[in-house]
């Protein structure tokens, strides 16, 4: 992989600076949602897996299904504890 | 070639320092966005490692026999169909709740 020299990084503009800084911030974000995705599919895979054995490559319908009411029941709790600690400290 | 480097050296060398950060720009944000891609990648290969070795193989033996090997690649392909289906839902869960604000 190419390394940037820091003289060079010194002569950017300051209308690059602000790019990427700007691509920076969008990137990092995108980076915490996909690392939520790796930890919720590793949970959830593990949930609607659990006690059988790996038959098939597929999805099929059940499993779809598990996964994402795994997903969705996961938020909803969060989004539960949130309100109960919020409630709780008024 | 006279013609064209005697009247334009002037205000080439500013344009040419812009084109310059313009490239140094792209070079960053690609270099950025390349080692992201490693990162998430090289997450995923660990989770897949680690859910598919706990799930296919239960007593490790010398070598991977043959049902171990075709339950890695089952679990593997199922797990990225997993990894697709739990990133759409959580995509579409985050626009509907910042439809709601």
């Amino acid at each position: 992989m190419a390394t940037i020299s820091q003289t060079a990084l010194q002569n950017l503009d300051e209308s690059s600076r602000k790019d990427i800084m700007q691509f920076i911030e969008s990137e990092q974000s995108k980076s915490k949602v996909q690392l939520s995705i790796h930890n919720f599919t590793d949970m959830c895979f593990k949930k609607c897996n659990a006690n059988r054995p790996i038959t098939s490559g597929g999805l099929d319908s059940n499993e779809e299904q598990c996964l994402t009411n795994c997903l969705n029941r996961f938020l909803d709790t969060n989004i539960k504890v949130v309100q109960a600690l919020q409630g709780s400290s008024k | 070639m006279a013609l064209f480097g005697s009247t334009s050296i002037g205000s080439t060398s500013s344009a040419n320092s812009a084109s310059k950060s313009q490239q140094l720009k792209q070079e960053i944000q690609d270099q950025i966005a390349q080692e992201l891609a490693v990162a998430n990648a090289t997450e995923l290969v660990s989770k897949i490692t680690e859910n598919c070795f706990e799930k296919c193989i239960v007593n490790p033996s010398v070598a991977l026999n043959a049902q171990e090997d075709y339950c890695v690649n089952q679990c593997l392909e199922k797990y990225m169909r997993s990894w697709n289906v739990i990133s759409k839902a959580y995509i579409t869960r985050i626009q509907q709740s910042s439809a709601e604000k």
